[in-house]
């Protein structure tokens, strides 16, 4: 399939807004834990902060230093930050030489940029300052460092993270988007071909989806009952057909007979003859439905050998010119290579029969018709084209259903009859028979619905 | 000769088997046989001109019938009529040894071209040349020559007037010209074979000579042998 079709393909559109989604959600849990972890530590750290510069500047000198010390002894990361100053601002302790630009409120602050010492680097830290009761200034502070770090790592983690989960969610998404999408289309399938009149065909169960397989078995179950139905009206056509044609032939008989016995010139000779013609119709047309019928019911594929459709058109073709030359109609035949299907050789000739037949029927004097076979797209197809008065748009769908006949087909006889069985023997091939605008005139197209196996959407 | 032996017509259906004989008797005497087994009695005996069998019968199988009667030897013609018209069915008919097959419902005209068509069938074993009226037709060298003028026809042209030339004199009917020259087994709607006719006819009948090849209104074609 190409590229095109891949993009606006449903199981890619899913597999994509799944992706997405699973991205986002990630991101979003990545994001609350970054900002849940590093954030409550910041605030946990300047609550104790604030509180320790309280009782650090009201304990005594002696044991302030002791504590002091000793938190600077035990920081080997050089983390913490301590330092005294006296009532006129000079260090009297600690590992800061310039006091920090903050207030003296006894809050913690946060310095995104503080920087220890000359030629350190700045990094975030929070600090304190609070005025102590001899008149000096104690300042606690506590490097940020470790929650950058933590952040770094997080943003890290993160980022190698979203590609794998990105991909691997597509892919999971592609895969059951595909197979849903894949079903559906088949049941499509199946509708198609029921569509197409082939109501033995039913819609594949064992969807994977436990509600749709409901609706499949309730649709299959109608569908047995349409056919079942439609089997039933049948039988009672054909049945009629049968009782019908005993009775036609013997009148038939009795008719000829009388004709032949009558004196020419009586009276009755040509009520007798009007009779004989009206039934002749009524014969064919039994026939016909007879014919059409045994050709559905059948349904007999063991008769099916290897044909060549373009070689069946040329003989066609053959056969059919010296009418066509008769009535001024330039009939044309496409070049031929072979395109060969499966299929029963005397049926389709007869099916290509008819569509020539009936377009050199309703195509005027000095028109033209064009027989082809070819290989539309890999699947068989035969076509035959006319400039004649064409097939109304409204009745396109009509023509194909047993005996109807176009309003503009006048007074021609047996219109239809051949068009239903054509019909009929397209649909036992796998084909549709349709009829297109060919302006002017019209199109009969005999075309395969699909190669073989199925295509493929991947 | 053997023109006075009977056409066996084996059909079940009263009034269809009353119109058979009235359509032939005449030509032919005719004796009914509902069951098939007088019939078949007396093709064995070689008193039969020909069988006119309905493909199922009251109580026996006609292809069944033919396929014993083919199996023992007997060369009878036998015209085989059926309802079944099925795409497999006349295969069958003439597989089990029918000799024609005709499906229900036919015009009689249809149906007794056909009887007659069997019942003088030539032998047509081993012949090499056709000759009726001014006609002339190589087999061999497929020349055809009315008084000696040769005429130059197409393949298709040459079988058809080879099925006239075997049948002189013979009603032959469009659905017969379909189904022996052309093999098709259907109903053509458009008179696409009398426009064969015509072309054939053309060329066989110069302008000041008679027509051989005569259409009987609505029934067919005959080849005037004595023009």
């Amino acid at each position: 399939m190409r590229m095109r079709d891949l993009f606006r393909s449903t199981p890619l559109r899913l597999a994509g807004t799944f992706a997405l989604a699973m991205v986002l959600l990630t991101g979003g849990v990545f994001s609350f834990v970054y900002v849940a972890t590093t954030d409550a530590w910041i605030v946990q750290l300047q609550t104790v902060f604030a509180d320790e510069a309280e009782k650090a500047a009201a304990s005594d000198e002696e044991r302030l230093r002791r504590s002091l010390s000793l938190r600077l002894t035990r920081d080997f990361r050089r983390l913490n930050f301590v330092a005294l100053y006296d009532s006129s601002g000079a260090l009297v302790f600690g590992n800061l030489d310039r006091r920090p630009d903050i207030p003296i409120d006894g809050r913690t602050h946060y310095v995104d940029d503080f920087r220890p010492a000359e030629g350190v680097t700045p990094e975030p830290t929070l600090l304190v300052a609070r005025a102590r009761p001899n008149g000096g200034i104690i300042v606690l502070g506590r490097s940020l460092d470790e929650v950058v770090t933590l952040r770094r790592i997080l943003a890290r983690a993160l980022s190698f993270a979203i590609l794998p989960l990105a991909a691997c969610a597509l892919g999971v998404g592609f895969f059951f988007a595909r197979r849903t999408a894949g079903r559906i289309r088949e049941i499509d399938r199946a509708i198609a071909s029921i569509m197409q009149g082939d109501l033995r065909a039913r819609l594949p169960t064992a969807s994977g989806i436990e509600e749709l397989d409901g609706v499949i078995a309730s649709v299959n179950l109608m569908l047995d009952e349409i056919e079942r139905l439609l089997g039933q009206l049948a039988s009672v056509g054909d049945n009629i057909a049968h009782d019908l044609r005993t009775p036609v032939v013997n009148v038939r008989a009795g008719l000829e007979q009388a004709l032949a016995a009558a004196p020419k010139g009586d009276s009755l000779r040509p009520a007798v003859q009007s009779a004989l013609r009206q039934l002749d119709r009524a014969m064919n047309t039994i026939a016909a439905l007879l014919r059409i019928s045994s050709i559905e019911n059948e349904r007999r594929h063991s008769a099916f050998r290897d044909m060549d459709l373009a070689a069946l058109c040329a003989e066609l073709h053959e056969f059919f010119l010296p009418l066509a030359q008769a009535k001024g109609i330039a009939m044309s035949l496409a070049p031929t290579t072979p395109v060969h299907k499966i299929g029963d050789t005397d049926l389709m000739r007869e099916a290509i029969a008819n569509l020539i037949d009936n377009a050199l029927k309703f195509t005027p004097r000095g028109g033209a018709v064009h027989v082809a076979a070819m290989l539309k797209n890999g699947l068989a197809c035969v076509e035959v084209n006319d400039n004649g008065r064409g097939v109304p748009a409204a009745e396109a769908h009509d023509i194909f259903r047993r005996f109807v006949r176009g309003s503009k087909a006048g007074g021609e006889p047996g219109g239809g009859i051949g068009l239903s069985i054509t019909a009929t023997i397209a649909r036992l091939h796998g084909m549709n028979l349709t009829v297109a605008d060919n302006a002017p005139g019209a199109r009969f197209t005999m075309a395969e619905r699909f190669v073989k196996a199925p295509i493929r959407q991947e | 000769m053997n023109d006075d032996k009977p056409v066996y017509v084996c059909e079940d259906e009263s009034e269809l088997a009353k119109a058979i004989e009235s359509e032939l008797l005449g030509r032919y005497s005719v004796v009914l046989s509902e069951t098939g087994a007088e019939a078949m009695v007396a093709a064995r005996a070689g008193r039969a001109r020909l069988l006119v069998m309905d493909r199922m019968l009251k109580g026996a199988d006609g292809l069944a019938l033919v396929e014993e009667l083919r199996a023992s030897g007997d060369r009878t013609p036998v015209l085989m009529i059926s309802a079944m018209g099925g795409v497999d069915d006349r295969v069958a008919g003439l597989r089990a040894g029918g000799d024609d097959y005709l499906v229900k419902p036919f015009a009689m005209v249809e149906f007794s071209a056909r009887v007659d068509a069997l019942a003088r069938r030539l032998s047509d074993a081993q012949t090499t040349a056709l000759a009726a009226g001014p006609l002339t037709m190589n087999l061999i060298s497929r020349k055809v020559r009315r008084n000696g003028r040769e005429i130059d026809l197409l393949p298709r042209e040459f079988k058809l007037l080879e099925y006239f030339m075997r049948r002189p004199g013979q009603l032959v009917t469009r659905q017969m010209l379909l189904e022996d020259v052309w093999e098709y087994h259907f109903n053509v709607q458009s008179n696409v074979v009398d426009v064969h006719i015509r072309n054939l006819r053309v060329k066989l009948d110069a302008p000041d000579e008679k027509k051989l090849i005569v259409n009987l209104r609505g029934e067919g074609f005959v080849l005037d042998a004595d023009a």
